[in-house]
């Protein structure tokens, strides 16, 4: 008997501590691993802080971050999807979104759900909708870029005239352009040109939406440039002809984004990350602005070219609601300006509404002209097969960006350039939309 | 029996020395060589999975006019590069094989670029080619002649850029011409003198034939390398303008890794493996035929 109730109390508390151990194993299985993928390799500390800063709040939840830079990102990532591998949470940019919403997880639901609306920019989560040409949210931005009119203000005030204004039209513009156009030794080679751009996406296009006008027609996705697109171009082609702004040839000695910085052209329009590279390689003396850019003839709404950076999540991740309260976190709470190059709007409204980013000590002087922006109609061109027809990257001599190029290189003219155009982008916009 | 000693060996000893680079051959080499020859035939944008389409790409690049310039870009760049760097280098051999000081330190100076990065040698020929500021430039027009523009002008362009890659490379045809002009043994050459043969004849028929092996191995390292030639253009002209520098290489790293139509750019691919093969096999016949050791 003496036996036997030993027995039963050393199988009882066999048993109570196997269970116990059941039951802590399971506290511990509740630990959540969250992979996270972004490109930006000067930001390795800063991911660190915010991962310790979210791990100290969710004890349960571990976060890895790996940075790739973005020559190789995309390559690896689209790899990781095809083997149902992809990280829980990983940077997006709009030039893919298209492509990717059909390989996405829907974020409608969270999105819709507690604060999300009220701390982030609407309009930003309206433009990720839209690019992603679905009526659903396939990711959170957390950065817009928009394309200003970079001016220096030095040089307006050399040549006497008053600094553009959002009122300013494209015939004030040009005239400016002229004015700006400067030979100082008189050797017949222009020192400072009004203006200037090439074939580039976030110099064309700025012009084109800003006159209400489109390079694709939508409803049939083709290229097709409306009226007001070819206002646009022919109004740029025209600067080159008159000289107010040098062929692509003339400055390709010239890393692109030096150009304004360095005073060999007056204005520019880019993406508004460049003011971080204006303030670095402008002369500290140089006094330079921003502004919109202009409003076309033809304009019956002058949209602003603008898109974001956005964190998508992957749709087979084992815990979606846990990869959505961090990529919130990381666009929201846990972001701060110095991870943003300045001149990129955080989409986080409290950061964007902060004095630091209006940081009134650096140029230029009307940050508030972004935020403006940022509130303001836009639009984007970003396709399936974008990179092939625009021109991007690698590609950039090829494409659109090419055939812009011929035409301000005196290669071809503006009607040889859009011919050529409709026959080799539609070529590519047809393999991917029918 | 006599080497019983030495032949510790079995049979099977040979293969397991040889076992890495069997593996390293197949799984880095002929699986990836296959795969893509399979994968030429699908459409793939590493996103999905591949879909077979037949022939479909290889009827498009062949019915491309871009793709037939670029077909066109690679025959003139691998042209331009054979000959200059056969040229160049052999010139430069002749130059620096002789007995003085200072010639450690001209080789080293001719080889430098041969190590230097592409990407490097790009960006500062960029800079010396470039309009109104490059250095080239400025010289030309301090003695009043208008520079062209080099990498600008579509009729320019691939030229500038393969002279550029044979000015990187003449060092490394340098080196191999320098060990075979070391290898013609001096007594030949006296002979040669002793007969009353000039320098220009003893050049061109005692030393070039002698040399004759060496030219054809580095004619084939040449054709070899002139297709390697996407690191310049990336750093240089990014394929342009208006598609005049684009080679099929550069074609496959935009198909594949920019616009991601994978299966189109393995078709590519194939087509320059094609291409590099028959001039292979007509180096070995050459090879075979022609270019046999005077001795």
């Amino acid at each position: 008997m003496k036996k036997s109730l030993i027995f039963l109390s050393v199988l009882l508390f066999a048993c109570t501590s196997v269970f116990a151990n059941g039951t802590q194993e399971s506290a511990e299985k509740e630990e959540v691993v969250l992979e996270w993928w972004t490109w930006d390799a000067d930001l390795k500390d800063k991911n660190q802080e915010i991962i310790a800063q979210y791990e100290a709040d969710h004890p349960n939840v571990k976060i890895n971050n790996t940075i790739v830079s973005t020559k190789e990102y995309w390559t690896k990532i689209r790899i990781l999807a095809n083997q149902n591998k992809l990280p829980d949470v990983f940077t997006m940019s709009s030039g893919s979104l298209e492509e990717w919403a059909e390989n996405g997880l829907v974020l409608d639901d969270y999105i819709n759900s507690d604060n999300t609306r009220e701390v982030f920019y609407n309009d930003m989560l309206e433009a990720v909708k839209g690019v992603s040409n679905t009526d659903h949210y396939y990711a959170l931005p957390f950065a817009l870029v928009t394309t200003p009119l970079y001016y220096n203000k030095d040089a307006f005030d050399a040549a006497g005239i008053s600094y553009p204004d959002s009122d300013w039209t494209w015939a004030e513009f040009k005239e400016a352009a002229k004015k700006l156009t400067v030979d100082n030794d008189n050797d017949g080679k222009t020192d400072q040109y009004g203006f200037w751009f090439y074939g580039r996406y976030a110099h064309v296009e700025p012009w084109v939406y800003a006159n209400g006008g489109r390079l694709l027609n939508k409803d049939t996705m083709r290229f097709a440039p409306d009226a007001a697109g070819l206002e646009a171009l022919e109004m740029l082609a025209g600067l080159v002809d008159d000289g107010y702004a040098p062929a692509q040839k003339d400055m390709s000695s010239v890393r692109q984004q030096d150009v304004f910085p360095m005073g060999m052209a007056a204005m520019w329009i880019d993406g508004s990350w460049n003011i971080d590279n204006n303030r670095k390689v402008a002369d500290p003396s140089m006094n330079w602005g921003i502004t919109r850019v202009p409003a076309g003839p033809s304009a019956d709404v002058s949209y602003t070219y603008a898109w974001t950076d956005s964190y998508s999540i992957a749709p087979n991740t084992k815990n979606p609601k846990e990869a959505w309260e961090f990529t919130k976190f990381v666009a929201g709470d846990g972001a701060s300006l110095d991870m943003y190059l300045a001149g990129k709007i955080p989409a986080f409204k409290a950061l964007t509404e902060s004095d630091e980013f209006s940081d009134a000590s650096q140029l230029p002087a009307e940050m508030n002209v972004l935020i403006e922006q940022a509130g303001s109609p836009m639009r984007t061109s970003f396709t399936k097969g974008w990179s092939e027809w625009r021109g991007y990257g690698a590609a950039e001599a090829l494409g659109f960006n090419g055939l812009i190029d011929g035409v301000t290189n005196g290669e071809m003219t503006l009607e040889e350039a859009l011919a050529k155009g409709e026959k080799s982008i539609n070529t590519v916009l047809a393999r991917y939309y029918k | 029996m006599k080497n019983r000693k030495l032949s510790w060996h079995g049979r099977f000893t040979p293969w397991l020395f040889l076992f890495p680079t069997i593996v390293g051959l197949i799984a880095f080499r002929l699986i990836p060589i296959v795969w893509a020859f399979v994968l030429s035939f699908n459409q793939w944008s590493l996103l999905g999975n591949p879909k077979f389409v037949g022939l479909l790409n290889y009827i498009e690049a062949f019915h491309t006019e871009t793709f037939i310039q670029t077909l066109f870009n690679t025959i003139e760049f691998s042209v331009i590069y054979v000959i200059g760097s056969i040229v160049f280098g052999l010139i430069l051999a002749v130059l620096i094989n002789v007995k003085a000081k200072s010639i450690p330190f001209f080789r080293a100076v001719i080889y430098l670029p041969v190590v230097t990065s592409a990407v490097a040698v790009g960006i500062v020929w960029n800079w010396i080619l470039g309009p109104n500021v490059g250095l080239l430039s400025t010289i030309l027009e301090s003695m009043s002649i208008s520079a062209p523009y080099w990498l600008g002008d579509p009729k320019l362009a691939l030229q500038t850029v393969a002279g550029v890659q044979v000015w990187k490379m003449a060092g490394y045809s340098m080196i191999l011409f320098l060990a075979g002009l070391q290898g013609i043994s001096a007594q030949t050459i006296e002979a040669a003198i002793c007969d009353g043969a000039n320098s220009v004849q003893r050049f061109f028929r005692v030393v070039l034939p002698m040399l004759a092996p060496t030219v054809f191995f580095v004619l084939t390292v040449a054709i070899i390398d002139s297709f390697k030639n996407f690191e310049l253009i990336y750093a240089m002209t990014k394929g342009g303008p208006q598609n005049s520098t684009n080679t099929l290489v550069y074609d496959v790293y935009l198909n594949a890794f920019v616009y991601y139509r994978v299966g189109y750019a393995s078709a590519v691919a194939f087509v320059l493996l094609i291409f590099v093969g028959l001039l292979t096999i007509m180096n070995f016949y050459i090879r075979r035929n022609w270019a046999r050791p005077l001795d």
